[in-house]
């Protein structure tokens, strides 16, 4: 007998969530924390993209800035960052992010961007002014940046990656079937291209790190084959979670990928021979970012 | 002293969650740093620590409710 199959509604309620995707939230200090962000006129990541590690990372006094913001110039299916009409530089931003940095008394410091495609250097230059700010008002904190792939515009990687931070991260996302149905106007082979680049231009003590999501259908063997191509160019971290869609309008959610897939990533890719790999649901690209660099330091 | 408890802003992006279930029962003893309840957000199940010493006295919304920020949730009484 054949069974029918209901088509699904619009307005169906999305799948129950796995219990590993519960986490703790202390009003009180994540109150305090926005209170602190909120009068030095910074966006973070953290809200722009609605973080479920939200409560966990502000309620420990850490934060990743997100300059340029806050919309973004492209409509990636994934995000939950706007994407809309993108604002004038600001040129005071840079400071603002030092001084948040030690206000925080932050010892590592994650800085990403929105997308900006309209800006002749793509925004590459807020980048080296946010660096450099950071590092005058606070030359003890390491810091890692997380840029969008500038087109693949080497003159702009170039720029940044003489800013000298200590860990340049540009997030994969998926793998490569799936990226041009997520990823907008950014492609598998350009942010490869942006990874080997910077490993090959910036200095030896610079670690290289990327990021993917979980859940978007995508298959073992694409998985494995992404992380060769990693590790063929010699990219140093590799972070993999899960994806949370954010709303209904985003792509839709494929699987709460069980948690043995994620410990067998894990051994493939250490077996593979990136120095530091986090695999795990709630793994965001700057989650624990400073302990990351801490382990591979003490190694 | 009777404390309200109110439902607090656990997402930036959105003021309406579904309520998930209760950790403790009227009747219970409670300590700063209990889990009282969990909620749905979009993006995460969030447990809610309670914020005082006490006895929860009454729970205000059940499992499945539709919550917004600042909801009245249920009720303490601190010595």
């Amino acid at each position: 007998m054949i069974t029918k199959h209901k088509a699904p509604t619009t307005k169906q309620k999305a799948p129950a969530k796995p219990s590993w995707l519960k986490v703790t939230y202390d009003q009180k200090k994540v109150d305090k924390m926005q209170d602190l962000l909120s009068g030095l006129k910074l966006n973070t990541v953290c809200a722009e993209a609605n973080c479920p590690n939200l409560g966990e990372c502000f309620g420990s006094g850490s934060a990743s800035f997100i300059i340029l913001g806050p919309n973004c110039t492209r409509a990636c299916r994934f995000c939950d960052i706007p994407h809309g009409h993108p604002k004038d530089v600001d040129l005071l931003e840079p400071l603002r992010v030092a001084q948040a940095t030690k206000k925080l008394g932050l010892s590592h410091v994650v800085v990403t961007s929105v997308d900006r495609d309209d800006l002749p250097d793509l925004g590459a230059d807020q980048f080296v002014r946010t660096i450099k700010a950071i590092r005058e008002l606070n030359p003890d904190t390491s810091i890692e940046v997380l840029t969008p792939d500038f087109q693949g515009r080497e003159d702009c990687l170039d720029k940044v990656i003489a800013a000298g931070p200590d860990v340049f991260n540009h997030n994969m996302e998926t793998v490569r079937s799936i990226t041009p149905k997520v990823r907008n106007r950014a492609t598998y082979d350009t942010s490869l291209h942006v990874l080997k680049y910077v490993k090959e231009h910036a200095p030896k003590t610079m670690y290289v790190k990327t990021g993917i999501m979980l859940g978007l259908g995508e298959k073992d063997e694409e998985v494995y084959q992404l992380m060769d191509d990693l590790r063929a160019i010699d990219v140093d971290f590799l972070t993999i979670g899960q994806y949370v869609q954010p709303g209904p309008k985003n792509y839709t959610l494929r699987e709460w990928v069980p948690m043995k897939r994620y410990q067998e990533y894990y051994k493939q890719a250490m077996k593979r021979g990136f120095k530091f790999v986090a695999s795990s649901p709630l793994v965001r690209s700057s989650y624990k970012a400073k302990e990351e660099l801490e382990a591979v330091e003490n190694q | 002293m009777i404390k309200e408890v109110h439902m607090p802003k656990l997402s930036p992006k959105s003021d309406e969650y579904f309520f998930g279930k209760w950790d403790k029962q009227p009747g219970d003893a409670v300590k700063t740093g209990d889990v009282l309840f969990e909620v749905e957000t979009e993006k995460a199940i969030s447990q809610v620590e309670s914020q005082e010493d006490g006895i929860l006295k009454a729970q205000e919304v059940a499992t499945g409710d539709t919550t917004k920020v600042g909801d009245l949730v249920a009720t303490i009484e601190v010595a």
